[in-house]
């Protein structure tokens, strides 16, 4: 167990430095012009521009960069931004940014999963009556619909019928919130109850079940101590990816709302050549990614005793 | 170094927004030796001056909430030396005190200097008030405002190593000294790395030969290389601000650049007390600011939206206290005579920028070899003139002001209300009196286009150019940025504009996308046939506009940038645009006169619109529901002080057109 | 004991595919089964017929529209017009008909999303094949995967409009570049799982070419995932086009789609609705019925469903 454990995360880290180094490499790849705001490409001449890039190491050779770049890596240490904050430094701007994607992520995760499973359990026990076929349009519809068309509508009905602050704002954080925590877990909740059905469904058929039947336990029981408790350990799998991958914020509902987290962060870094955030936003998001996963295996296996990972198992 | 001032310079047209023409003549040049003497109010006074009751019932505005488009228009610096960005200024002119402030007629005012003036337009002298301080966030006060702190500012701002090249373009042409400085510290930087960081303005013997002194704590002297006879406009632009030494020596000299709102020090009306990127900010009003008789908002609130109507959404929720409305929005009210909002409905003052649509002469193919199809013929002055009188750009201003769009027409290249004849005759207007074929004003139809005109042109165009083997219809690339909305919408109906008199058989214009920036994707490549610029003056005289456009000078933004006239091949635009240069640089150089200098501007800027060398646009104003009083604001056609929260007079309840009348009528009777 | 000539009790035969076949020789034809099962489902066939007369429809709306899309022109005098009998689907904030945008963008997302659907289809079996069936390839593999799954797509996707352009082409290539993967992972899993059962083990022992296992034993087995993939390609797809129009990293303005629509919308809409709900419900129906069509044909494909 402890030496698959640091198998797994030595390849974790791998594909993570992988991961960076790739989104390096591209960077570099676009033209040094980016470097300059719009105000410094007429300011500056030919000469100027080049000393500021050389000042900023942006002319060494690509393999002297990337060294440069995996020293700081070894300490965590992503530079400073130059663009979004002047000056500032990547982890000093990522974890404002951080703590409000997280709170706004973990609400709408804790809601969905409480609606997610309870949908899904009352679907899978009406199965093929009227509460599974509302629960299935719905979740068709979340499945099928564009993003940007329900969050629209969830828009129109919040801010025109219910009156509900459209932009998030920190002077009043809590009803400013709910519509984005709407939209966030309008999807959520889908998935869950999506996959609470599906594996209910699985798990009532199976023999053990049949044979608690016929011992005569109620139904009510049967579902919750049996089904529901097989179920859920599919499910647990998803729940640390998940849970990290809020930390990384809602591209669409952020910028729809304009909630000042990690998402918008990430595409004004892209907009403004600010390389450093970039590097330090794609940091996060792959090791949340992959430390989500594994965090999910590892939560499988404490949950089901009859799971074991083999070492050579699958990275993911 | 190239210079280029204040990047105030909305590029593309496709900015919506905009406002309403404030009557003429209002702008007198400011009497320099009739300032006023500073209220002698008592400096422990903390208690705000009350705003004068608003005239429809409402109170005064406490806590004033407005917004700012996200986006391109954050504030991404607090250091003000440091950034010549507007989005950053509009909201740092808050926090930190120039020494002049302009009013809301555009006169410049007294501010830090109590009193100023020059003898000889050569040799400035500031007095500035012994009350101002440096105050932490918090309010805390650290140090007091003194001439030195300008001094420090001019050290900071041409020392290479520490500012990059931020704000030195106006100070090196204008001040003595400044140039060389800034070059020994560029060297330095260069050989010795962090020598010129270390650098102060104490034993400097360098630094010594620039013209700016301290002689005592509460006066400073400014001396320029020529007579500049606008020198004082200068000291509302971001490159005459403080910056406290005693700041310096706490953070330390590489602190500087990079602080942000908890760390920085202030003087100005406000301290920005939150700041969350892409969210908000607040300013709240500074107790210990100097001028106890201004009224100012207990706070300020700036949200950012990232869309066209999240204002007029949250306007109507009461969340903002102003809105310029979108399309959709202003549509909706209009064409329902019975909408309440209709007696609400406002125009807003005129912004700062003067547009126009800037030609390449050297355009280049997207595989970088040169377009030689376009390249000849817009050296064809026919083809230009045909351009010039065919386009009929009635419905793009319409997209930026649908009710008065004939408002917008824009003859001239410098903006208009900048600058004023000894007699109160506006510059423009004597431009416009030297246009030929300019139709009369106020006929309810645009003054240059000319249906009859255009087609001779075109015909005469199509005739000489088909002769040098030009394919019509001429492709012309017209590019805006990817992702639709209005700039795909106003694109679109430029098209229509250029082509429905000219006919598709003339020109085609190709509506093409950039991804994100416009500079480097293809104003570098030079891709583009013609640009839409606006251009705002950083101070206030003709030349910050038509420098830009002078033939071999280095420091000509949109000649190095957008029409790329220096790579001109054809001898007969040279000659042009030599003439061109010629004239302006005689204006230039006439300092004793300002009407002789201004006529002689007036011809240069003639001369190049009647050869159609560039093709003027558009002013921008837009419809707005506010509770703010436009016409109580500053009203800067030059600087950075706009968006000062100073003197504004507000009401709870949103303005109705008729009292915005008497604003206007009030203003213009002044 | 007689004597009996060992040859005649074996003797080894050439493989031949004919001879094949004959072994177990039933009636049972897959497809056929699967269409059998796919008429059973009632709502699925509505569906498909929905689905089908819009692709069709796409084409006559363009045809019998009053406006030529290439030739709309700006029309101060009509605009945000609702739908009436002149525009049917009213007129957009420029006054022109918005009957053939919808309609054209409709077309041209069709087109995308199938584009992408098909491409991904291709190149994610193929390389899921190989994964699973070549047992070296699977660490490197997983590596890429694990690699590209975790690049956010929204830097990959700027990048690449920076780095190559923007345009259909481009477009769908990305986005196939991207979209193979979770096909490639889910044939994998299939092919590892069934490559060694029993009667696989037989067939190659009888001789049987790998192609052969794959296509014959193994493929139907996939069928069901594909389609079931596809099913949710297509919605995905033209999510992904619509979000990535919304950032501005969309087709280009020469392309309208119905992400482009929807993003101009987004300012109109609270005060027209229209705007935004007629392209809303096409691509809501094309997403949902090519949802509920493709799930229908992946219960249909899986043989374990089938006599």
């Amino acid at each position: 167990m402890a030496k698959y454990t640091v198998k797994r995360l030595l390849q974790s880290l791998l594909t993570v430095f992988i991961i960076v180094s790739i989104v390096f490499v591209l960077m570099r790849m676009l033209p040094t012009d980016y470097y300059f705001t719009e105000e410094q490409q007429m300011k500056y001449d030919e000469e100027t521009k080049h000393d500021m890039l050389q000042a900023a190491g942006l002319l060494d050779p690509i393999p002297t960069q990337l060294f440069r770049f995996y020293r700081g890596l070894l300490r965590l240490d992503f530079g400073e931004s130059r663009r979004i904050q002047t000056g500032v430094s990547v982890w000093s701007i990522v974890a404002g940014k951080f703590t409000i994607s997280m709170r706004l992520g973990l609400i709408a995760m804790a809601i969905s999963l409480a609606v997610g499973v309870i949908l899904g359990v009352l679907q899978a026990r009406q199965k093929d009556r009227l509460m599974d076929h509302v629960g299935t349009v719905y979740t068709v519809f979340v499945n099928s619909v564009p993003p940007l068309v329900s969050y629209s509508l969830v828009l129109a009905f919040g801010a025109r019928i219910l009156k509900l602050p459209s932009l998030y704002s920190n002077r009043n954080p809590g009803p400013s919130s709910i519509l984005p925590i709407a939209c966030l877990a309008l999807t959520s909740i889908a998935h869950y109850a999506l996959w609470t059905r599906r594996y209910m469904v699985d798990e009532s058929t199976k023999d053990y079940i049949k044979l608690a039947r016929i011992k005569g336990m109620s139904s009510q029981s049967i579902m919750v101590r049996h089904v529901l408790k097989n179920a859920f350990v599919p499910l647990a799998q998803y729940i640390p990816a998940s849970l990290l991958l809020t930390l990384g914020g809602s591209l669409l509902v952020e910028r729809f709302f304009s909630v000042p987290g990690m998402g918008t962060l990430m595409t004004d870094a892209i907009n403004r050549y600010d390389t450093n955030v970039v590097q330090g936003c794609v940091f996060l998001y792959a090791s949340l990614g992959i430390i989500g996963v594994f965090l999910g295996d590892i939560l499988m296996m404490i949950l089901d005793p009859r799971i074991k990972l083999a070492g050579g198992g699958e990275t993911r | 170094m190239k210079r280029k001032a204040t990047r105030i310079l909305a590029m593309l047209l496709t900015a919506l927004l905009v406002l309403s023409a404030c009557g003429g003549n209002n702008n007198q040049p400011a009497d320099n030796n009739n300032a006023n003497t500073p209220g002698n109010t008592d400096n422990t006074n903390t208690t705000p001056t009350e705003p004068p009751a608003p005239s429809n019932g409402g109170e005064p505005i406490k806590d004033l909430v407005t917004w700012e488009s996200s986006g391109t228009r954050e504030l991404e610096e607090f250091f003000i030396l440091h950034t010549e960005r507007a989005a950053d200024l509009n909201v740092l002119c808050n926090a930190y005190s120039p020494l002049l402030e302009i009013d809301n007629y555009g006169k410049l005012q007294p501010a830090v200097a109590t009193k100023w003036g020059s003898e000889d337009g050569k040799t400035w002298t500031f007095e500035l008030r012994d009350d101002v301080t440096w105050v932490d966030m918090e309010g805390n006060e650290k140090a007091k405002c003194t001439a030195q702190d300008w001094v420090t500012a001019m050290e900071w701002i041409l020392n290479f190593e520490k500012n990059g090249a931020n704000n030195t373009s106006m100070l090196v042409t204008m001040v003595e000294g400044a140039m060389d400085y800034y070059n020994y510290t560029k060297e330095l930087a260069e050989t010795n790395p962090g020598a010129a960081m270390a650098l102060t303005t104490e034993n400097n013997p360098e630094f010594d030969k620039v013209g700016v002194k301290a002689p005592d704590d509460y006066t400073l002297n400014y001396t320029c290389i020529n007579n500049t006879p606008y020198f004082d406009t200068l000291c509302t632009s971001a490159a005459l601000y403080p910056i406290s030494q005693a700041e310096i020596d706490e953070k330390g000299v590489d602190g500087m650049v990079g602080m942000n709102n908890t760390q920085m020090w202030y003087n100005g009306p406000y301290t920005i007390t939150e700041y969350i990127m892409n969210n908000e900010k607040i300013l709240t009003r500074n107790p210990s600011y100097w001028d106890k008789d201004a009224y100012l908002f207990d706070t300020v609130t700036i949200v950012m939206i990232d869309e066209a109507t999240k204002d007029d959404e949250l306007f109507d929720t009461g969340e903002v206290d102003n809105t310029e409305l979108s399309e959709s929005t202003l549509n909706t009210i209009r064409s329902n005579p019975d909408d309440p909002d209709n007696d609400y409905l406002v125009e807003t003052r005129f912004r700062k920028f003067s547009y126009q649509y800037q030609l390449n002469f050297a355009k280049n193919n997207p595989d970088g070899t040169p377009d030689t199809n376009w390249n000849t013929a817009v050296t064809s002055e026919a083809f230009r003139k045909a351009l010039y009188y065919g386009v009929n750009l009635e419905t793009t201003w319409a997209r930026l002001n649908q009710v008065n769009p004939l408002n917008l027409e824009n003859l001239c290249f410098t903006m208009q209300g900048l600058l004023y004849f000894e007699d109160g005759t506006d510059y423009t207007e004597r431009v416009i009196e030297k246009l030929e074929n300019i139709g009369p004003a106020g006929t309810g139809s645009p003054r240059r286009f000319n249906e009859e005109l255009a087609l001779q042109y075109k015909e005469q165009a199509m005739e000489e150019l088909t002769a040098k083997g030009v394919t019509f219809p001429v492709q012309m690339d017209y590019y805006i940025k990817a992702g639709g909305g209005s700039a795909l919408d106003g694109a679109t109906v430029l098209k229509e504009n250029f082509e429905r008199t000219l006919g598709k058989d003339f020109i085609n214009l190709n509506i093409c996308e950039f991804v994100s920036s416009l500079q480097q994707e293809v104003v570098n490549p030079r891709l583009q046939s013609f640009t839409g610029n606006g251009w705002g003056a950083d101070y206030g005289d003709v030349e910050n506009f038509l420098d830009q456009i002078v033939y071999g000078d280095d420091n000509a933004y949109y000649a190095n940038n957008y029409t790329n006239i220096n790579d001109l091949t054809d001898p007969d635009t040279i000659a042009l645009f030599e003439e061109f240069t010629r004239l302006e640089r005689e204006a230039k150089n006439i300092f004793d006169d300002p009407d002789a200098r201004y006529e002689k501007f007036a011809e240069a800027e003639a001369f190049l619109l009647n050869h159609a060398l560039t093709i003027p646009s558009n002013y921008e104003n837009a419809w707005q529901m506010t509770k703010i009083n436009d016409y109580s604001k500053m009203h800067a056609l030059y600087g950075c002080q706009t968006y000062t929260y100073k003197n504004w007079e507000t009401s709870t309840e949103p303005y109705t057109a008729e009292a915005y009348a008497q604003f206007v009528e009030n203003y213009n009777a002044n | 004991m007689s004597k009996v000539n060992q040859d005649e009790l074996f003797r080894v035969v050439e493989y031949s595919a004919d001879a094949a076949e004959r072994i177990g020789y039933s009636n049972y034809s897959y497809w056929r089964s699967v269409w059998h099962n796919f008429l059973k489902k009632k709502s699925a066939v509505f569906m498909a017929i929905v689905f089908i007369v819009l692709v069709v429809f796409t084409f006559i709306a363009l045809a019998i529209g009053k406006y030529q899309y290439t030739e709309l022109v700006s029309n101060r005098e009509t605009t945000f017009l609702g739908p009436c009998a002149e525009y049917w689907f009213g007129t957009d904030n420029l006054g022109r008909d918005y009957w053939c945008q919808v309609w054209y963008a409709a077309q041209v997302s069709i087109k995308l999303a199938l584009v992408v659907a098909v491409g991904e289809a291709i190149v994610g079996v193929a390389i899921g094949c190989l994964w699973g069936y070549v047992r070296w390839l699977d660490r490197p593999l997983t590596e890429l995967y694990n690699v590209i799954n975790n690049i956010p797509t929204v830097i990959y996707m700027t990048l690449v409009a920076l780095i190559v352009g923007q345009g259909f082409g481009i477009m769908a290539t990305a986005m196939i570049a991207i979209g193979w993967l979770v096909m490639a992972r889910n044939v994998r899993n299939l092919v590892l799982m069934y490559r060694d059962r029993e009667y696989n083990l037989a067939s190659r022992c009888l001789g049987t070419p790998v192609w052969r296992v794959l296509v014959k034993n193994i493929f139907p087995y996939l069928i069901s995932v594909i389609i079931l993939r596809l099913a949710l390609s297509i919605p995905g797809t033209i999510a992904l086009e619509s979000t990535l129009s919304y950032l501005g990293l969309g087709l280009g303005a020469a392309t309208p789609s119905l992400g482009l629509l929807l993003r101009n919308a987004r300012n109109f809409f609270l005060d027209y609705p229209y705007l935004l709900i007629e392209p809303a419900v096409i691509v809501s129906l094309i997403t949902v019925t090519f949802y509920l069509v493709g799930n229908a044909v992946s219960d249909a494909a899986d043989p374990r469903n089938h006599v």
